[in-house]
């Protein structure tokens, strides 16, 4: 265990020798986040709410959707993978007692609280001081949310490291990136929130991992969600997450034993 | 001594897809796949105890890789039977993986932008090294190796020569007790690859670390393994002591005979006259078990014998030799 922690350790420090590219990023962020709250001020464009949704909850809905896309590189982990496969240096974790894929994920969680710590949360605070941003529904809620908040790192890094180790039967991680980034888009509500989604299709992505990463934290939040309703989905969540944790670990097992039989 | 590693008619075959040439050749193997078996080990077997060092020889593409990857694990046998430390390797992966370390000379296993102390403080939790006998362990080495001047420095900034010896501190941090090394000494420069040499000697020799390396090198095995296995074509072609190759080529000493006068052309039955330039004779000598003390004694202290100088055959003579026979031999057939 004491390894894993290491991983997550290590990685920040790496991160803590590029500090040039945390002001980069920190600028790039606070534009995306401007833009973000700034579509949504022009579709509203004067109106106070739409379809039950207020212009304020509306606001705080879009800063809390880059908390999880903001700080975890679901390209890094896919890319990463990609890599150790085809340059062949999986062979050397192979050879370590310590999984492969769990070093991947504790690495990228690592660079997540990092970059959540030095730039998300300072971007988002700014430009909440801007246009202001509702606080947490209730105290349940707000600790719902820290829960949500964590499954949704777990669930992002899990589904990223699934599409991360297709790349060793399909010999190019690229593709599988932007085919992330696709589902990402759509499915984890990141640009629309699934109220206006077409009831059918917002239903189907509802109960999708995705609707996980951006969504209900959101959701949750705001109190747009019942009490018992709130729970019941974290439950949904946990099995996602347990799902995509076994989907990992057997593509692993069949990905490791490719390289072991045939040489990589 | 007891029984490390045994390996019994151990073959490994790959499947190779086959690439068509050219464009059209391109689209065909987006359709359809063709392959080709290569046969990189076939039908080899060996024993090694506890505390040996062997060197692994051949020539490249011989399945020197191949065999190393399946010691460790990282390969799977199509045939045969092989057993580490009473383990098959990649059915325990894992508990073999506390038990060897593993050196490849083109593959760097410490962290690119991590100083050289981050990768070896990961090492330590990967394998979860008592903190006593990592500090104790690490101050051992980096002494031997000279790592302190750099212990401090990213891996991406060192130079090959040093990266090279904090693989090898790296991969002795946890006490295994096999290390393997894939052409550990591959890009060194003389200097470099003389310390990692003096050092695999001194580990085998003081701590009875079993040492197992291949190289294309001759020297890496002069200076460190008495024992030799050879292969060629996947095959294993010598198992034993570098003197017995020696001795099993028929390689031969030379002997050169210098004199204050010229005593005549002087044939010798311990040694073979080969040429004769008058002050200087030159001998093979064809028997492994006369000494110089025989042919010495031969020649008598009344001929004006100036200066004597016998060489061995040397190493690179000695493969050679041995594959030129082979070779001839095959044509032969």
């Amino acid at each position: 265990m004491s390894a894993y922690f290491a991983f997550a350790k290590s990685a920040v420090m790496t991160q803590l020798a590029y500090r040039n590219e945390v002001w980069a990023n920190m600028f790039g962020k606070v534009v995306q986040v401007f833009a973000r709250v700034a579509i949504w001020l022009a579709i509203y464009a004067g109106a106070t709410s739409i379809d039950g949704i207020s212009l304020q909850q509306m606001i705080t809905y879009a800063l809390l959707g880059g908390i999880v896309t903001g700080a975890i590189r679901y390209e890094t982990i896919i890319s990463m993978i990609g890599r150790a496969l085809q340059t062949g240096d999986v062979a050397v974790w192979l050879l370590k007692p310590v999984s492969f894929p769990l070093y991947i994920i504790t690495s990228e969680l690592g660079r997540a609280a990092y970059r959540l710590v030095v730039l998300v949360i300072p971007t988002v605070a700014a430009v909440a001081l801007v246009y202001g941003m509702l606080p947490p529904a209730s105290l349940f809620y707000g600790a719902m949310f820290l829960a949500y908040l964590a499954l949704a790192y777990a669930i992002i890094a899990l589904i990223s490291t699934l599409f991360g180790l297709v790349s060793f039967w399909l010999l190019t991680s690229f593709s599988l990136e932007w085919l992330m980034q696709a589902l990402l888009n759509l499915l984890s509500g990141q640009f629309i929130p699934f109220w206006f989604f077409p009831k059918t299709f917002g239903d189907i992505a509802a109960h999708l991992p995705f609707a996980w990463i951006v969504y209900y934290p959101a959701a949750v939040w705001l109190g747009r969600m019942e009490q018992t309703e709130t729970l019941i989905y974290f439950g949904i969540g946990c099995g996602w997450a347990l799902l995509l944790g076994l989907g990992v670990a057997w593509l692993w097992r069949r990905a490791s034993t490719r390289v072991i039989v045939q040489g990589g | 001594m007891t029984l490390l590693i045994s390996a019994r008619a151990v073959s490994k075959r790959f499947r190779q897809p086959r690439r068509f040439p050219g464009f059209l050749g391109a689209l065909k193997s987006l359709v359809t796949a063709e392959y080709t078996e290569v046969e990189a080990v076939r039908d080899v077997s060996f024993d090694i105890a506890e505390g040996e060092a062997v060197g692994y020889l051949g020539p490249n593409g011989a399945g020197k890789s191949t065999m190393i990857k399946m010691m460790t694990g990282i390969l799977v046998p199509s045939a045969g039977e092989l057993s580490v430390l009473g383990r098959t390797p990649h059915q325990h992966r894992m508990a073999n993986a506390r038990d060897i370390g593993v050196v490849f000379g083109q593959r760097s296993q410490l962290w690119w932008d991590l100083p050289v102390r981050d990768s070896f403080d990961l090492h330590r939790r990967i394998y979860d090294i008592p903190a006593a006998r990592y500090a104790d362990n690490l101050a051992q080495f980096s002494e031997l190796l000279d790592l302190t001047s750099f212990l401090d420095r990213a891996v991406r900034q060192l130079s090959l020569g040093q990266r090279m010896r904090a693989e090898m501190v790296m991969a002795l941090l946890h006490d295994p007790k096999v290390l393997f090394l894939d052409e550990p000494t591959i890009g060194l420069d003389v200097v470099a690859k003389d310390a990692v040499r003096k050092f695999l000697a001194k580990i085998n020799r003081e701590r009875g670390v079993t040492i197992i390396l291949t190289t294309h090198d001759l020297q890496d095995i002069e200076s460190i393994c008495p024992r030799l296995i050879m292969v060629d074509q996947a095959k294993l072609i010598f198992d034993g002591a570098l003197k017995d190759l020696r001795a099993s080529m028929g390689t031969r000493r030379r002997l050169t005979l210098e004199f204050a006068t010229d005593p005549g052309r002087l044939e010798l039955e311990t040694a073979r006259l080969s040429s004769d330039e008058g002050l200087l004779k030159h001998y093979q000598i064809e028997r492994e078990d006369v000494s110089l003390v025989d042919v010495l004694a031969e020649v008598g202290r009344d001929r004006a014998l100036k200066d004597i100088v016998l060489e061995e055959p040397n190493i690179e003579e000695v493969i050679r030799t041995f594959y030129q026979g082979r070779n001839a031999a095959a044509v032969s057939a």
